[in-house]
């Protein structure tokens, strides 16, 4: 197996298991690499917008649908609690894992909770919308805005 | 990328920023774009959908504004 996909495999693997983002010593420990190669996997998985780095290139701020950090967006799935980077990867979630969650969230103008479950065949019936303001073609140009 | 609880407050969002709303999508629809660029990332094959597939993936469910085109200059 190409180490690329041994690490991504472990990246995600992490990230359902726990709802954190890895350090890369772990990965290493995972994929029996060192860490220099992780964090040269790493960029090659950014290029592939499979990943989305902290300027350190060694710290996963997204490994989409999850984040590495705390957002507004949050999902519970089995027993773990995580964080998507958007409204997108918030549904994202529980389709990446085959597993029902619920989504909470807010709407963003009047900061009324949304509550949503999700199950395997997707979201309960609800009238709420999604909302995208930056188009197709310029979304990875500054990725956490978007 | 953000959720709404109607048309009404993401209108009234953009208005407040002066920006332009955008096509809103429906929760069974953001469900449909959810399975198809997630459901197999967990999956050694996996990768993000190509700029021909992802306009494919828009158009199918409704979704054909240049808004969703990955290869659009329109937006400048």
């Amino acid at each position: 197996m190409e180490s690329d996909v041994r690490i991504k495999l472990a990246v995600y693997g992490y990230f359902a298991e726990t709802g954190r983002a890895p350090d890369p010593e772990e990965i290493a420990r995972r994929t029996e690499l060192s860490v220099d190669q992780v964090t040269e996997g790493y960029r090659s998985l950014r290029s592939q917008r499979l990943l989305f780095l902290e300027p350190d290139g060694a710290s996963i701020r997204m490994a989409p649908p999850f984040s590495g950090v705390p957002t507004q967006h949050r999902v519970e799935a089995g027993w773990v609690s995580y964080f998507a980077n958007c409204a997108w990867d918030a549904l994202g979630i529980p389709a990446a894992l085959h597993e029902p969650g619920r989504v909470r969230s807010r709407c963003e103008q009047s900061g009324e909770p949304l509550d949503l479950e999700v199950g395997l065949q997707g979201p309960d019936s609800s009238t709420w919308l999604f909302h995208c303001l930056v188009p197709a073609a310029k979304w990875w140009d500054d990725l956490i805005f978007t | 990328m953000l959720f709404f609880r109607s048309e009404e407050s993401a209108r009234q969002w953009c208005d407040d920023r002066k920006a332009p709303l955008r096509p809103l999508v429906t929760m069974d629809q953001l469900w449909k774009l959810s399975t198809t660029w997630y459901e197999s990332r967990l999956e050694a094959d996996s990768r993000r959908p190509k700029a021909d597939e992802m306009r494919e993936v828009f158009a199918r469910i409704g979704l054909d504004d240049e808004f969703w085109d990955p290869r659009s200059d329109r937006f400048g």
